[in-house]
């Protein structure tokens, strides 16, 4: 289907404050959206603003702001490129199709609920963390009032969920789960669907990579990824080829906390 | 209603466990087992009093915190009690269990909860009767009312929330979401008797205790069950497992 208008040169990408403002989850979903494009060859340019939730048309990061056109989370981004003439995942059969659906709903289902979690709920992270980053560009008491707020809305979503009686282990064990789910459908291939990158394997890097790179209270979330040599080796993979060389801004080798950790050591 | 409509209203959970356990016809320790490790009272109760248990028909709430947000805890739990209906999956198949049970929650789980608990005319002609009648006074008189409100504040904070302002547009996002879902199911189905081989494993069961409701129960408001009998290859995985599994624990019932 061809486009019908070409990707324009100007095309950005919104999300928080990197050095200080930005989470986890949002680091995460912001990542997979930039390793998509960069799989499509779209150029985006990173645009990092302290108000970038607020300008977002569904209140979530990142957004992409392109022509007149404004979409936000992966999902609708995938869908606009798509309409747009590019797609990743068109030399997919039906069954392959649903199976990466299915696979990126259980990221999403597991993955990204855990790193809410661990970011909204977990005592000693929200005190430490989460509260003097999320509020971070504001004067107070404007920061410890957006941020109790967010705090509470999270708070309340993982209750209707079941999530809000899990024990920090529980989390962590779930999301060994999904790691290793997601391990052993990856095995030795170089993508989820062999040879061929598709947005299954954009959102997996966002949301490992992040984790592998992102430093908080202690190693544990890390840990459960680094357990498993074929993940890390794929986020290695795909920082190096989508990555690497490129403007040395770009979110993937500077991502979130203080220390910048790139994994190849 | 006749027998197989009743054993399909029963609780998709059993469903699972019987799935599960097809040669090893335990229910009642097995039930206790899972009652425990649900740690409620109140199932515990109705587990004891009758089969078709009212969570059963709300697959949807009291069975989440033990199914669907933790389906890789039940999994294990059926495996450490020797119950393995995935003995011949392979570790690729055993992930891709996980991930299409995180697709039902994610997608399919919405527009259920909406068509048993939210719907207005289903929920007071079909849902609250027949839940309200199976469990003791005077929980009948406010339980149903709060599992109602507990089914809308999930949809609303899962899936409402901007650009989608009004119930009706999340309404119609959820049952989109839940139409594309039995879609995926069928094709990834296919002519197969079920979804790994020829013999039935967890994911059946999660999928036929997802699909068994909206199937067989006689709604008013009946837009999802018309969706799915277009798709006969889900309808006929549903019929295969009733008359298969289902005669069986009738008996034992």
């Amino acid at each position: 289907m061809k486009s019908a208008e070409p990707w324009p040169e100007n095309a950005a990408l919104y999300q928080q404050l990197k050095e200080d403002q930005i989470l986890l989850s949002d680091n995460a979903a912001s990542l997979a959206v930039q390793a998509f494009l960069q799989m499509c060859n779209l150029p985006v340019r990173v645009v990092c603003r302290a108000n970038a939730e607020y300008m977002s048309p569904s209140g979530k990061v990142p957004f992409i702001h392109v022509g007149n056109q404004v979409v936000s989370e992966l999902g609708p981004i995938v869908q606009f490129v798509k309409a747009k003439g590019h797609s990743l995942s068109d030399g997919l059969d039906e069954v392959q199709k649903a199976e990466m659906k299915a696979y990126m709903e259980l990221v999403n289902n597991m993955l990204l609920t855990a790193e809410l979690y661990l970011q909204w709920c977990d005592d000693v992270t929200v005190e430490e963390i989460t509260h003097p980053r999320y509020g971070s560009p504001y004067p107070w008491p404007l920061n410890r009032i957006l941020s109790y707020q967010k705090q509470w809305e999270i708070r309340r979503k993982m209750k209707a969920i079941g999530w809000a009686g899990k024990s920090l282990e529980q989390v962590l064990e779930d999301v060994d789960q999904c790691c290793q789910a997601l391990s052993q459908r990856l095995g030795t291939q170089p993508y989820f669907f062999n040879k061929q990158p598709t947005e299954l394997d954009a959102l997996v890097f966002g949301h490992l990579f992040t984790i592998l790179t992102t430093q908080l209270i202690t190693d544990e979330l890390s840990e459960k990824v680094k357990n498993y040599g074929n993940l890390t080796a794929f986020c290695r993979r795909i920082e190096q080829q989508y990555f690497e060389g490129h403007d040395k801004d770009s979110s993937a080798t500077a991502s979130a906390r203080c220390a910048k950790r790139s994994l190849l050591r | 209603p006749s027998a197989a409509d009743r054993n399909a209203q029963a609780c998709f959970l059993n469903c699972c466990l019987t799935l599960a356990c097809a040669n090893q016809i335990i229910f009642c320790n097995l039930l206790q087992a899972y009652a425990k490790f649900a740690g409620a009272p109140l199932i515990v109760n109705t587990i004891n009093n009758s089969w078709s248990s009212p969570k059963a028909d709300v697959p949807v709430l009291i069975s989440e915190d033990i199914v669907i947000s933790q389906p890789a805890k039940i999994l294990n739990f059926l495996r450490k009690q020797r119950y393995n209906a995935d003995y011949e999956l392979s570790a690729k198949q055993g992930a891709d269990t996980l991930a299409y049970i995180a697709l039902l929650e994610e997608k399919l789980l919405p527009a259920l909860l909406h068509t048993f608990w939210v719907e207005a005319e289903n929920y007071c002609s079909v849902t609250k009767p027949w839940f309200a009648s199976r469990i003791p006074f005077p929980l009948s008189l406010y339980l149903p009312g709060k599992m109602s409100r507990e089914a809308l504040n999930r949809i609303l904070l899962t899936r409402g929330g901007p650009p989608l302002y009004s119930l009706t547009e999340v309404e119609a996002q959820i049952y989109r979401d839940a139409k594309e879902c039995l879609n995926l199911l069928s094709k990834r189905l296919g002519t197969s008797q079920f979804f790994f081989g020829n013999t039935p494993t967890t994911l059946d069961a999660f999928v036929f205790g997802f699909l068994a409701p909206v199937y067989k129960v006689c709604f008013p408001r009946v837009q999802l069950q018309e969706h799915l009998k277009e798709l006969t290859n889900l309808c006929r995985f549903c019929d295969d497992i009733l008359t298969c599994y289902f005669k069986l624990t009738v008996t034992d019932g």
